[in-house]
């Protein structure tokens, strides 16, 4: 290829991108280098805030609690979008858009407002208990809220569209051939979903599985208003240091050792799932 | 028609506004905004808006713009990029003094602030009290057959009063109440020590079992008691009462409770600081303070005006002579010192 078109063709991907990166260096690293200088500024000295967070059991706890509860939380969001995903494949017409808008209408939905709403749907007296104890399958209401169970329910039901829409996409670009050539060899429906189908569709699963676990490390109205103390999460923890404490080189630092935390697990992730294949629209 | 190039000005106009957004270009310079007073929102905003702010604005002749919610992060931003955007906040009394301490807050002007006939423990260098409200024992009417409780000892004893129980979040309002609960005289309460927070977990321990929310939003203990997921819960009484408007399935006491107030703080640096001193000191007018009776949630914190209540009235207001001689007046002084001394062992018992 000639050089000049070459280099025309980079010019114009350039320029294309420059809007976006000029936004992104303005409103979201020079913020993020704002933040970390904050965070190495403590009067206290410049490593103080890191120490007083990895040096402090509580902190620490709070940082186990939000991964185990993102990891959970992704698990069981991926297992149940799968089959919703394959099933929105199956259907056509007005079927298919009434299973689309079922599953992007809550997107519309503050969740603050949806959060409000499992608290009404879920408390003791609340109509599920209602239901459960009159049908007679529980003997007392069971307790839904202010503990792991609510906060399960809630994020999961925030984050299931984030999981099922990566799916749906890959599945859709699944080539339908491919399955009847594995019928044709004789293999098993169980052999064609484990050699063809699931590894086609696996990037979907990992671009899924990534948005929702990078987004439930950030939670918080959720966990706070639907789990139990030992709910408290990183995001709450550096709102309660950044508004009601106001020691913000600690909440800097906080939000930092949790990108350090995200990037590591990323890292370790995209050996086993072929993340950069999953987020290539493709 | 939408052309290509239509759609590529458009695009590039939005980036360049985005940037300039980005690159803090300040909306308006600050001389050109209204006088703006911040609070928490909810009934507050509105009863403070209706007494307080509206009649104000005609009085001392200058618009005031009403909005919120408070959040002493953003007055902090504000003040440290000096873009003070907010002239008069209500703000938890513990700010006054954490404010104070990080140099967030204009000193109170008592030569414009006429604070002669308000109780001295209401007054304060870096901030003012204007409506008193107190942090209460509520509990669901049908959980303890009629039996009302009548002190933290009460909220403590699960065999007299069984059911859950809700406190507050943070270490804040559970120092007192356990205190108390342990029996100490109210007069023994501060100055908050490490050996009275060791007492403070230890009781709260003790409890913990049936503590089935820790709140963090002053509508969640109405809430929650009326629908009985909670028997009973400390809460903070503006809630309660207004509640209490709408449903018979709360009720509360004073007796015991923790008495505080609404306390108004000026950001350093605002361009209004002299209007802000006129208009704290029309809050405190008898006139003013009147206008908190009707309402019936937070009280009037001049005593002359609480003297003016009706009897049904009095019986909600904390500083009628009935209620506050059974009430503890929280030192917002002490709290800010025991907040920043012991959130995070008050963190460390609550998640073990």
């Amino acid at each position: 290829m000639p050089v000049t078109t070459t280099m025309r063709r980079h010019t114009a991907t350039a320029l294309l991108l420059l809007p976006a990166l000029l936004f992104l260096a303005l409103s979201f690293v020079a913020p993020m280098l704002i933040l970390f200088k904050l965070s190495v500024t403590a009067k206290e000295g410049p490593l103080w805030a890191y120490g007083e967070i990895l040096g402090n059991a509580v902190y620490l706890r709070v940082f186990w609690n939000t991964l185990v509860v993102a990891v959970a939380v992704t698990a069981i969001s991926v297992i149940a979008a799968y089959p919703t995903a394959y099933m929105l494949t199956l259907l056509k017409g007005w079927a298919l858009t009434l299973a689309v808008y079922g599953v992007l209408f809550p997107l519309w939905i503050s969740v603050l407002i949806r959060t409000f709403s499992w608290i009404l749907l879920l408390e003791k007296n609340g109509p599920v208990n209602r239901a459960l104890v009159a049908s007679g399958v529980v003997d007392g209401p069971v307790q839904f809220l202010f503990n792991n169970t609510g906060v399960l329910i809630g994020m999961i039901h925030v984050l299931l569209p984030y999981a099922i829409l990566p799916i749906y996409a890959n599945m859709l670009r699944v080539d339908g051939r491919l399955m009847l050539a594995s019928d044709g060899l004789a293999a098993s429906p169980w052999m064609t979903f484990r050699r063809v189908y699931l590894p086609l569709t696996m990037p979907g699963v990992g671009a899924g599985a990534v948005f929702v676990f990078l987004l439930s490390l950030g939670f918080f109205i959720t966990p706070a208003l639907l789990g139990g103390i030992s709910n408290l999460t990183v995001a709450m923890l550096i709102e309660l240091l950044v508004n009601e404490r106001l020691i913000w080189s600690l909440a800097a630092a906080a939000s930092f050792l949790l990108l350090a935390a995200i990037a590591a697990l990323l890292a370790v992730a995209a050996r086993f799932v072929p993340l950069g294949t999953a987020l290539e629209a493709r | 028609m939408l052309t290509r190039r239509r759609l590529m000005g458009t695009a590039g106009a939005a980036a360049a506004m985005t940037g300039a957004v980005a690159l803090g270009v300040r909306p308006a310079r600050a001389q050109s905004r209204p006088f703006t007073f911040v609070s928490w929102g909810g009934a507050l905003s509105a009863t403070e808006k209706e007494a307080f702010m509206d009649p104000a604005s005609k009085k001392l002749g200058f618009e005031i713009a009403n909005t919120s919610p408070t959040t002493y992060a953003k007055l902090k931003a504000m003040v440290e990029a000096k873009a003070v955007e907010w002239d008069l906040v209500d703000v938890g009394g513990r700010f006054i003094f954490q404010g104070r301490d990080q140099g967030l807050l204009e000193e109170i002007d008592y030569k414009i602030v006429d604070a002669s006939k308000l109780d001295k423990g209401w007054v304060k260098p870096y901030g003012i009290f204007t409506s008193i409200g107190a942090t209460v024992i509520a509990w669901n009417t049908k959980a303890f057959a009629g039996a009302a409780p009548q002190s933290w000892k009460d909220f403590w004893d699960v065999k007299a009063f069984p059911g859950a129980r809700g406190l507050y979040n943070l270490l804040y309002y559970n120092y007192e109440a356990a205190l108390l609960a342990a029996g100490l005289k109210r007069s023994e309460v501060y100055p908050a020590t490490d050996e009275k927070v060791k007492q403070v977990i230890a009781k709260c321990q003790e409890l913990k079992p049936h503590v089935k929310v820790w709140w963090t939003a002053g509508a969640q203990p109405p809430q929650l008691l009326s629908s009985g997921e909670l028997a009973m819960s400390s809460a903070w009484s503006g809630r309660i009462l207004d509640a209490k408007k709408e449903s018979t399935a709360v009720d509360m006491t004073y007796k015991d409770g923790v008495a505080w107030g609404n306390g108004y703080v000026v950001p350093k640096g605002t361009p209004y600081k002299e209007k802000a001193m006129q208009l704290i000191n029309y809050c405190l007018s008898e006139e003013a303070q009147l206008r908190l009776l009707p309402v019936g949630t937070y009280g009037p914190v001049l005593s002359s005006a609480a003297a003016k209540a009706s009897p049904t009235q009095a019986r909600n207001l904390v500083m009628h002579p009935d209620n506050i001689k059974d009430m503890l007046i929280l030192d917002e002084e002490q709290a800010a010192l025991y907040s920043a001394k012991y959130e995070e062992a008050w963190k460390k018992f609550q998640l073990g």
